[in-house]
């Protein structure tokens, strides 16, 4: 072959490939953020509203909840003991909201957001600010309770089966005396076979 | 003494519908099985669960056969019962919209819950309003077959 005719049926093999590129059409489109989601079986969007919203429920009635006027919880850790990556903080957050939007109950800043609290004070307490409507050192109040849990995942495979089993435990501790005043568990189990 | 006999018969028939009258009146006006149903008339639980179950999306064969309704509070705590009366599993899912004193919307569309139901079996769901001003729900289903 000569080097003018490898030119050209090389030219002519990258506009078929530049042509077969631009005829891959891309379609975006905006979809429901509540449905159910199911692509893979790692945890997904699904798990983390059902979690949330099974929580916060479950805690707007128990006695604690119920029975007093607006306690102020702080939320703790939910540790991670599963075998997959899960931003646990948004489980927590997603609770908090809920339980927040309800009206029900306030929660003091948590140990995460300490620092950006202090900080703020610290920097109304300097002389750029006016004293009179600076916040003042020393008003924080305290929780009442602390909100922690776990969340755990068991997860098995055979052959072309992949079962994965997730548990998520909120507890609800009374700081003043340490006693658990609410506790409850979410479970889900999902199954993914290929063929 | 015939008086008297009457006088106690009288007694005996006002007592009884004082008793039967209690016992129709346990409900209170705009309630049925505890759940509140506003203007509707609902005069079984037929009737309730049509007037508080809606379809949306793909349909689902499993059907709704029972709700109760009791105030925890001063929310509203519902339980549900599903039924599956075919020979399969059956996967939908369902959520609850909750409506107050205006018939507006009083929360946040909720996220769809999955759920799966063996054949020839019943589940109930259940619930508990999200805040104090929703005063109506409906239960929506869908099939996720």
């Amino acid at each position: 072959m000569s080097a003018a005719r490898y030119r050209l049926s090389l030219a002519a093999s990258l506009a078929a490939v530049a042509l077969a590129a631009g005829c891959a059409k891309e379609q975006t489109r905006y979809g429901d953020a509540r449905a159910v989601e199911t692509l893979t079986n790692q945890f997904g969007s699904t798990d983390l509203q059902l979690m949330a919203e099974s929580m916060a429920r479950s805690m707007l009635h128990a006695p604690v909840i119920a029975s007093s006027n607006l306690p102020i919880l702080t939320v703790q850790e939910v540790r991670n003991k599963t075998s997959e990556y899960i931003d646990t903080r948004a489980i927590t957050d997603s609770i908090r909201a809920e339980l927040q939007k309800g009206g029900r109950v306030r929660f003091a800043v948590d140990a995460a957001g300490m620092t950006q609290q202090t900080e703020e004070l610290k920097r109304q307490q300097s002389e750029l600010y006016a004293k009179e409507q600076a916040a003042e050192m020393g008003r924080m109040v305290g929780a009442q309770y602390r909100l922690e849990g776990n969340i755990i995942s068991i997860v098995k495979q055979v052959k072309e089966t992949k079962d994965v089993y997730y548990k998520l435990n909120l507890q609800l501790w009374n700081i003043r005396n340490g006693l658990l005043e609410w506790s409850d568990e979410k479970e889900i189990r999902k199954t993914t076979t290929r063929g | 003494m015939n008086r008297n006999l009457n006088i106690a018969a009288a007694a005996a028939v006002l007592l009884l519908a004082a008793g039967c009258a209690a016992k129709k009146g346990f409900e209170q006006p705009g309630f049925a099985f505890g759940c509140p149903i506003g203007e509707a008339k609902v005069s079984s639980m037929d009737d309730l669960v049509r007037t508080k179950v809606v379809s949306e999306g793909r349909r689902t064969t499993i059907q709704a056969t029972e709700m109760r309704c009791s105030k925890a509070g001063e929310l509203l705590k519902i339980d549900a019962n599903l039924n599956n009366d075919s020979r399969s599993v059956k996967r939908l899912a369902y959520k609850f919209r909750w409506i107050d004193r205006e018939g507006m919307r009083a929360w946040d569309e909720e996220p769809w819950k999955p759920l799966m139901l063996y054949e020839n079996s019943n589940l109930v769901i259940n619930t508990v309003s999200p805040t104090s001003k929703a005063v109506d729900f409906r239960l929506i289903l869908r099939s996720e077959e």
